[in-house]
């Protein structure tokens, strides 16, 4: 850095000062950070950087991003295995277990084998994620917290809750029954309905009451059947005449 | 199979009743999957031929050597070559200037060779062997009687150069370790990048330059010549717009 003292044609081309400063104690490139000039400090810190501040923060007003996870491979084999559950069982129940031991689960499955229910545990991710894309969406305010599966191919509701009678921290909150949602009063009446047989039983014998009273009545002796048509006859005579009376008042 | 399980539940129970432990206590174990991240597809990788930092010479193949003036000049300043990725995707980048010399070298030479797998990754030198003679006095002498001889040789490195590459079927984690253990010995402040790295960090600064809410910036009072304040200022400031005082980058400015 040498001092100089420009001339005219210099100014023409490029514009440098007029007067330059005489001082220089280190050279421009140092080891050392240089004492910088006033002026130079000033100017620094007039021009520093100002970073944009909008009126509401950005965090107040975007929504933190929700990562989408890939399903990995056991889900989906999962998922395929509850949809073949709903497809296969007539029956699904689901219950809540609270804290039932090894021990008692065993016992509790070999029970249920006898009579042909199985009990499945899934996952709830899995189970939520395939009921809201079915026909069973209803069913998914029950999977949430700790549950179990209780599925069978034909509904054996009543078996099912004589042997859970012993279990109270196995609560039963709904079922499926033959694409039928019940709700746990629900289960509760299914189990105390009668079985198909009697039903239709009822049904049929409701059907033919009328013709079932007539050959009941025709069966009676003969005797008790002429004094039935006497009575009867008297009772249509004394209508008669009651009302040609009522007629004749009038 | 249950009958079996039903003997063993009560044999378990008897001999509980018997001994009266908790050994009989069954657990229940469940499994479940980890799933990982893809690895990273190499295929299109190739390695050169001689996947380590070659070696460099001390001292120039000259047959006469010249004495060359101290230009600091070729440490002022930002990088306009070398400053980016060549064929590598990892490096370190200078963030400073300064001169390398041999000592410099060899200590980056043997510490990559050693460190790296020749089979999955090669390094390259971005920087020239040292060209720049640096001439010393000998010990004790008075000023005057001439330049000193040549002591050395060096390379002048400017702030945003790349000095070394390394590449190949390796990922950052496993080289960052590496080039930060060179990184710290250099005579300027250097730092590790990845190519994306590197395009990030020039980005960020081109959108400060950007978003800058000060109406008064560096280069509008420098060009203009305001309040005459390029008397106390060089040519130099008014082209690098204050980011550089000498070789030291001044990392807050826009």
């Amino acid at each position: 850095m040498a001092t100089t003292l420009c001339s005219r044609a210099v100014q023409k081309l490029g514009w440098l000062p007029c007067t330059q400063s005489v001082r220089h104690g280190s050279k421009s490139v140092t080891r050392h950070r240089k004492p910088v000039h006033f002026l130079k400090q000033k100017l620094m810190a007039l021009t520093q950087y100002i970073p944009p501040q909008p009126a509401v923060s950005e965090r107040c007003i975007i929504p933190p991003s929700k990562q989408v996870q890939e399903e990995s491979g056991l889900t989906r084999l999962l998922k395929r295995e509850v949809e073949a559950l709903f497809r296969d069982n007539k029956m699904v129940a689901v219950f809540q277990n609270n804290a039932v031991t090894a021990e008692d689960m065993l016992q509790l499955k070999h029970r249920l084998m006898k009579h042909g229910i199985a009990v499945k545990f899934y996952p709830n991710q899995v189970a939520r994620s395939y009921l809201s894309d079915s026909k069973y969406s209803n069913l998914l305010p029950l999977f949430i917290g700790q549950n179990v599966l209780l599925v069978s191919r034909e509904p054996k509701v009543k078996e099912m809750l004589q042997t859970l009678r012993t279990m109270p921290h196995i609560i039963l909150l709904g079922a499926c029954v033959e694409d039928a949602l019940l709700s746990r009063q629900g289960v509760l009446n299914y189990s105390k309905l009668p079985s198909l047989a009697v039903i239709q039983g009822e049904v049929v014998g409701g059907l033919s009451l009328m013709t079932s009273q007539t050959a009941s009545l025709l069966q009676h002796h003969p005797l008790q059947l002429s004094r039935l048509l006497q009575q009867y006859v008297k009772q249509q005579s004394e209508g008669d005449g009651g009302e040609t009376e009522g007629a004749e008042a009038q | 199979m249950f009958a079996f399980l039903k003997t063993t539940f009560l044999g378990l129970t008897r001999s509980s009743r018997v001994t009266g432990s908790l050994q009989n206590q069954l657990k229940l174990v469940v499994a479940g999957m980890k799933t990982y991240e893809e690895p990273p597809d190499y295929s299109g990788v190739v390695l050169p031929e001689r996947p380590k930092l070659k070696f460099i010479n001390k001292v120039p193949n000259f047959k006469k050597a010249k004495k060359e003036m101290k230009k600091l000049r070729d440490i002022r300043g930002p990088a306009q070559t070398a400053n980016t990725f060549a064929r590598g995707q990892y490096g370190i980048v200078a963030l400073g200037g300064g001169y390398l010399h041999w000592g410099h070298i060899e200590m980056m030479r043997l510490t990559i060779n050693r460190r790296i797998d020749p089979r999955t990754t090669f390094a390259r030198w971005r920087v020239n062997a040292p060209y720049k003679p640096i001439t010393r006095k000998g010990l004790g002498q008075r000023m005057g009687g001439g330049k000193g001889a040549i002591d050395h040789y060096v390379t002048p490195v400017r702030c945003g150069r790349m000095v070394l590459e390394l590449g190949g079927r390796c990922e950052f984690g496993e080289v960052e370790p590496i080039l930060t253990e060179v990184a710290k010995k250099l005579p300027f402040p250097a730092k590790v990048v990845s190519r994306e790295s590197l395009a990030a960090m020039y980005q960020e600064e081109r959108e400060r330059e950007l978003n800058n809410q000060n109406p008064w910036t560096f280069q509008r009072v420098v060009s203009t010549n305001m309040l005459g304040i390029r008397k106390v200022l060089s040519p130099f400031d008014l082209r690098h717009n204050g980011k550089y005082v000498g070789k030291f980058r001044l990392p807050g400015r826009v």
